[in-house]
C-alpha cells in the first residue's frame, strides 16, 4: 500500500524577478514500511521535498496523495490535522519544548488530537519505552544529552502512530556514534514496527541505513539506489 | 488510536494552550513583571486619581448640604433694594411652599468676655433659624419669638465660641458683652465642623431685631426661607421670582430656578391680568453673591449642590481620563513584549504547527498571555490604588475608593490587554509553519 504518491510535484520560489525551481517534476511513490534516505548537495531541494511531504509547505503544481488524502485541496486547519495524524517529525536540532519534561513533550501530538490525560500518558510512556528512555521521562530536555533528546523527539514522532516519520538530518547535530545509535533505532522501528521512515541526510554512511536512497540534484531526482537488501546493517 | 472530537478535545487543547501561555510568562519573570508594572501603574493611577476627584466631590457636596437642605436665599443688592424687616412674613404668606423664613443680618462686633476681647461675626436671625438651617442645640435653648419681638439682649453661641469661653463648660446663663451691651447667653449650637454651614461654629447668633438696633439699620439684605422638599423649593423659587419681578417692575431678578418655570404655581394661575415679566433666565443662575445688575438673587442651595456635583464629576472623569492614558501606555507595553515573545518563540511556533497545532491554538495562547499580564496588572493596580487612597486619607485628603473608578480601570486595562494582544497573537498564528521552522 502506498503511503505517499507524488506526481509531477514542482516547487517554485519567487524572489523579486528571479524564479527558482526548488523542485522540478518530482514523481515519487513510497510504500508502507519503507525506509528511505534522501541525499543531495546543499540547496538541491531535500528539505523542500520533505516539507512538501510533511504538509508544512504546499507544492506549486502536481498532485500529492498522503495515505489516500489529496493534500492540495486542504485548508490550513485540515493540514494541521493531517500533520498531527499522519506525520511524525524529527528535526536536526531536536526541537523539544524546554519547559516541558520528556513525557509532556511526547504527549504534545496527542494533546492536539484531543486525547484524554490518562490514555495520553500510557501511550507516551510506551513510546518512550520504545526509544529506551522510559526511566528518564521526568527529565527536562536540558537534563538530557543530545542523543537522548533526539530519542525523546523520535518518541514524540511515533507516539501518535503516524503513517510516516519524516526526519530532516536527524543526526546532523550528533557525533557519529550517537548518530549511528539513532540510525539503529530507526532501523529497529522500521523492522519491528513496520514504521515508514523518510530521512534527509548528506552523509553516505547515514544514508546507507535506508533501503532506498533518492539522490536529488537541482530539484530533480537524479538517481535511486536500492541497497537495503544487498548491504547488511552494521 | 483514539480521537475525541468536540468540546472535550477542545478543552484539552485549550488547557494546554493556557499552560503554555503561563509558562511563557514564567520563563522570563523580569520582563513579565515590568510589563505587569506598566498596567499596575495605569490602573493604580486611575483608581487613586478618580478616588481623589470623587472625594473632593463628596466633600463639596457635604459642605453645601451643611448649609441646609431646601434652603432658599434671597439676597438684595443693597444699593438698589433692601428688604423690610418683616418682609419675610409676607413671603411666608404669599408663597405656600415656604414653611419658615428669617431675615438675616451679618456684622462684625466688638465682643468682650472677662479679660479677653476681639471681633466676632454676629448673625441676626429670628427664632425659626435653627429649623431653617437644621441646627441642634448643644446646651440651653434657642431664643424665642418673644425675645425677637422685644429686642432682647440674648445670644446663642457657635460651638467654638462657646468652648473657648469656659474651657468647655457650658456658658449658658453667663453674660457676654457685645458692642458694649450685655447679652445673656441662652444656648450653644452643636458643632457643624470647620468651614461648614457658613462657619457658624465661630459666630454668635442674636435676634435680628436686636442686631438691627445694634447697627442702627432698618432694612436687611438677606432673607432665608425653607421649603419642605426639593420640589417645593423649585416651586417657591418660581413664585418668588414672579413676586419680586412685579415688585421691582422691570428691574432684573436673578433666580436659580431648576425647573425653568415649567411648573406654574396654582395660585398664580388664578391671576389673569398678571404681567409676565419673565425672569431673565439667560443670566448664569448659579451665583448667590451676584453683584452688579441683579437687584435680587434668589438661590436654592439644592441647585448649587447639583451644579457643584456635576462640575466635580466632570473633574473626576477628566482625572480618570488622564490616568487612562497611562493605561494605554501600559497596553502598548504589553504589545511590545508580546511581539518580542512571538519573535523569540518563532521556532517553537513552527514545531507546534508541525505537531498539529492549529492557528486558533496559537492565537488563543498568545492572546491569553497578554490577557494574563493585563489581569495581573489590573488586580495589583487596584490594590495599589486603594493603598494610595488610604495614604491620601491618612494625610487629610478627601479621597474615597470609588467603585466606578475600579470598574473603569478594570474594563480599560482588560480591553487594552486584549486589543494590544490581538496583533502579536495574529502574527504568531499566521506564521507559515515552514517559515517559522526555518527562522528558529
Ligand atoms: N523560502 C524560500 N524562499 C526562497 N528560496 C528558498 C526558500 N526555501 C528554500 N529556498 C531555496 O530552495 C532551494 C532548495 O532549498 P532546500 O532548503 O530544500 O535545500 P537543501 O537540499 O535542504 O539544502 P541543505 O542541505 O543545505 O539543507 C535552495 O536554493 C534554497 O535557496
Ligand atoms: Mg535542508
Amino acid at each position: 500500500m502506498s503511503v505517499i504518491v507524488m506526481k509531477d510535484i514542482s516547487k517554485e520560489y519567487r524572489i523579486g524577478q528571479i524564479r527558482l525551481n526548488a523542485l522540478k517534476n518530482i514523481n515519487l511513490e513510497i510504500i508502507n514500511g519503507e525506509f528511505i534516505s534522501i541525499m543531495g548537495p546543499s540547496g538541491s531541494g531535500k528539505s523542500t521535498l520533505l516539507n512538501v511531504i510533511g504538509c508544512l509547505d504546499k507544492s506549486s503544481s502536481g498532485t500529492y496523495f498522503l495515505d489516500g488524502n489529496s493534500v492540495e485541496t486542504m485548508n490550513d486547519n485540515q493540514l494541521s490535522e493531517i500533520r498531527n495524524r499522519f506525520i511524525g517529525f524529527v528535526f536536526q536540532s531536536f526541537n523539544l519544548l524546554g519547559e516541558l519534561n520528556a513525557l509532556r513533550n511526547v504527549e504534545i501530538p496527542l494533546i492536539y488530537r484531543g486525547i484524554r490525560g490518562k490514555i495520553r500518558r500510557e501511550m507516551s510512556e510506551q513510546a518512550l519505552e520504545k526509544v529506551g528512555l522510559k526511566e528518564r521521562m521526568k527529565h527536562l530536555p536540558s537534563q538530557l544529552s543530545g542523543g537522548q533528546q533526539q530519542r525523546v523527539a523520535i518518541a514524540r514522532a511515533l507516539v501518535g502512530n503516524p503513517s510516516v516519520i519524516l526526519a530532516d538530518e536527524p543526526t546532523g547535530a550528533l557525533d557519529s556514534t550517537t548518530g549511528n545509535n539513532i540510525m539503529d533505532l530507526f532501523t529497529q522501528l522500521n523492522e519491528d514496527l513496520n514504521m515508514t521512515i523518510v530521512q534527509v541526510t548528506h552523509e553516505e554512511s547515514i544514508a546507507a541505513y535506508g533501503k532506498r536512497i533518492i539522490r536529488l540534484i537541482d530539484g530533480e531526482i537524479n538517481k535511486i539506489d536500492f541497497n537495503g537488501v544487498l548491504e547488511g546493517k552494521k | 488510536m483514539e480521537n475525541n472530537k468536540g468540546l472535550k478535545s477542545f478543552l484539552i487543547r485549550m488547557l494546554f494552550n493556557s499552560k503554555m501561555a503561563s509558562s511563557g510568562l514564567i520563563s522570563n519573570v523580569l520582563r513579565t513583571s515590568l510589563t505587569v508594572l506598566g498596567i499596575t501603574i495605569g490602573v493604580a493611577s486611575v483608581v487613586s486619581l478618580m478616588g481623589i476627584g470623587e472625594g473632593a466631590r463628596i466633600a463639596v457636596v457635604e459642605q453645601f448640604e451643611s448649609l441646609g437642605q431646601n434652603v432658599i436665599v434671597l439676597k438684595a443688592n443693597s444699593g438698589v433694594y433692601s428688604f423690610q424687616a418683616d418682609e419675610y412674613k409676607e413671603i411666608m404668606e404669599r408663597v405656600d411652599a415656604i414653611k419658615s423664613a428669617t431675615p438675616v443680618t451679618n456684622s462684625k462686633e466688638y465682643v468682650r468676655w472677662r479679660r479677653t476681647r476681639g471681633d466676632i461675626e454676629v448673625l441676626g436671625v429670628n427664632s425659626q433659624y435653627p429649623e431653617i438651617k437644621d441646627h441642634q442645640l448643644q446646651a440651653g435653648n434657642f431664643f424665642t419669638t418673644l425675645h425677637v419681638d422685644t429686642r432682647s439682649p440674648v445670644c446663642v453661641l457657635g460651638y467654638n465660641v462657646a468652648v473657648s469661653l469656659l474651657n468647655g463648660r457650658s456658658p449658658v446663663g453667663y453674660t457676654i458683652t457685645i458692642d458694649d451691651l450685655n447679652f445673656t447667653i441662652v444656648g450653644v449650637l452643636k458643632k457643624k465642623g470647620d468651614g461648614k454651614a457658613e462657619n457658624i461654629d465661630n459666630k454668635i447668633v442674636v435676634p435680628y431685631t436686636t442686631a438691627m438696633r445694634l447697627n442702627d439699620i432698618r432694612t436687611v439684605d438677606e432673607i432665608w426661607g425653607k421649603a419642605l422638599d426639593e420640589k417645593d423649593t423649585s416651586l417657591a423659587i418660581v413664585q418668588l421670582s414672579r413676586i419680586y419681578s412685579r415688585k421691582i417692575q422691570g428691574t432684573p431678578v436673578n433666580t436659580t430656578n431648576p425647573d425653568d418655570g415649567g411648573e406654574m404655581p396654582p395660585e398664580e394661575m388664578k391671576i389673569p391680568d398678571m404681567p409676565m415679566p419673565e425672569p431673565p433666565l439667560e443670566t448664569p443662575p448659579n451665583d448667590i453673591f451676584t453683584s452688579g445688575e441683579d437687584v435680587i438673587t434668589i438661590t436654592s442651595l439644592n441647585q448649587l449642590v447639583d451644579e457643584a456635583n456635576d462640575a466635580n464629576r466632570i473633574m473626576t472623569l477628566l482625572l480618570g481620563g488622564i490616568a487612562a492614558v497611562s493605561l494605554l501606555v501600559g497596553g502598548l507595553g504589553i504589545m511590545n513584549i508580546m511581539l518580542v515573545a512571538v519573535s523569540e518563540r518563532t521556532g517553537e511556533i513552527g514545531v507546534r504547527r508541525a505537531l498539529g497545532a492549529k492557528k486558533t491554538d496559537l492565537l488563543f495562547q498568545f492572546m491569553l498571555e497578554a490577557f494574563y499580564v493585563s489581569i495581573i496588572g489590573c488586580i495589583l493596580g487596584v490594590f495599589v490604588g486603594i493603598w494610595l487612597i488610604n495614604i491620601f486619607k491618612s494625610n487629610g485628603f478627601a479621597a474615597v475608593i470609588s467603585i466606578e473608578a475600579v470598574r473603569i480601570a478594570t474594563v480599560v486595562a482588560l480591553t487594552s490587554g486584549l486589543l494590544f494582544g490581538v496583533y502579536p497573537a495574529y502574527m504568531a498564528s499566521n506564521l507559515s509553519p515552514v517559515e517559522a521552522l526555518r527562522r528558529q
